[in-house]
């Protein structure tokens, strides 16, 4: 193939559009193998567009998202582990556990200093059973510390092994990959 | 009675069931690259074949280790990747190509009878309600 190529800084953008389009999709690849299809991606579609021009190479190249599907089965006999959803479930889940013992802890604050702007004394909270420790408030004159009210090692390991489900995690392990690939490929 | 005088369009579960042998049979005859091997595929009439398809599909026969690829310096840019069978590939393509024609001389007498309009009356009486 002795094509030359006169691409225009526009078709080079919209090269690498396509380009980092299928990179984003990939994100779950490992970076070694990612840039590898970047690079040959490039080099395919600037062979396509000397020959036809790059509309109708991005044409011919049909829906990224469908070949990063493709890749993706390739790789790991499915869509693949995704770090970015297992990241994104562990902060909504301690996040959310960590705005609900804060919403008990300032209800029964407000509850005791309402019932007494004055209060002094020691009180006992009980926690939520194999959620959240017991708390202990000190009140003095109204004032108040508090004590305890943590998350028990049981959630951590629930919010752990949910993130290892949302995000697919042992996709990752190679001896699970391989038995996928083979169960694809009969 | 239909004849089969339409024009061919690929289906793309067939095509994607036989495009590994057609990508390891190009191979075996020449060493190409991804792009190269898209235009050899139109050349022979399957034009409708998306470059989407092939590229992946060729990652998964290196995947399998029946390509194997190797850098060369173009001319008119970066390096190309150029693919060739391995010898896996050689006795997957020998396997798949025994296969296929086995499956096609099964399959060819019953598809190639001319298409009645309608079919034909069942061998067993038929008693209606």
């Amino acid at each position: 193939m002795t094509e030359t190529l006169i691409l225009t800084w526009k078709d080079r953008m919209r090269i690498e559009r396509a380009v980092w389009t299928l990179d984003s999709y990939l994100r779950n690849l490992p970076r070694k193998s990612r840039i590898a299809k970047r690079r040959e991606l490039r080099v395919n579609l600037r062979a396509a567009s000397a020959d036809v021009g790059v509309n109708e190479a991005l044409r011919r190249l049909g829906n990224i998202r469908t070949m990063a599907a493709e890749y993706l089965v390739t790789e790991y006999g499915g869509p693949g582990p995704s770090w970015i959803v297992t990241t994104y479930f562990l902060f909504a889940a301690f996040y959310f556990m960590i705005w609900f013992e804060n919403a008990r802890i300032d209800a029964f604050k407000a509850g005791a200093i309402a019932a007494n702007p004055h209060l002094t004394g020691t009180f006992h909270f009980t926690g939520v059973a194999y959620v959240f420790t017991n708390d202990v408030f000190i009140f003095t004159n109204g004032k108040v510390s508090e004590v305890g009210g943590t998350l028990l090692p049981l959630v951590y390991l629930c919010i752990f092994a949910l993130a290892v489900l949302v995000g697919r995690l042992w996709r990752a392990i190679p001896a699970v990959r391989q038995r996928s690939l083979g169960a694809i490929n009969g | 009675m239909y004849f089969l005088n339409v024009t061919p369009t690929h289906d793309p579960q067939l095509l994607k069931g036989v495009l590994s042998l057609l990508l390891l049979q190009m191979l075996a005859q020449r060493e190409s690259y991804g792009y190269e091997l898209v235009q050899r595929l139109h050349e022979i009439g399957l034009s409708d074949i998306s470059d989407g398809t092939v590229y992946p599909a060729l990652g998964r026969l290196e995947r399998e280790s029946r390509v194997s690829a190797r850098l060369v310096s173009s001319h008119s840019g970066p390096a190309r990747k150029y693919y060739r069978p391995t010898a896996a590939g050689y006795a997957a393509l020998a396997e798949g190509v025994t296969g296929w024609l086995a499956f096609v001389e099964v399959t060819n007498p019953v598809l190639l009878h001319p298409i009645p309009t309608q079919p034909g009356p069942p061998n067993e009486e038929v008693f209606d309600d």
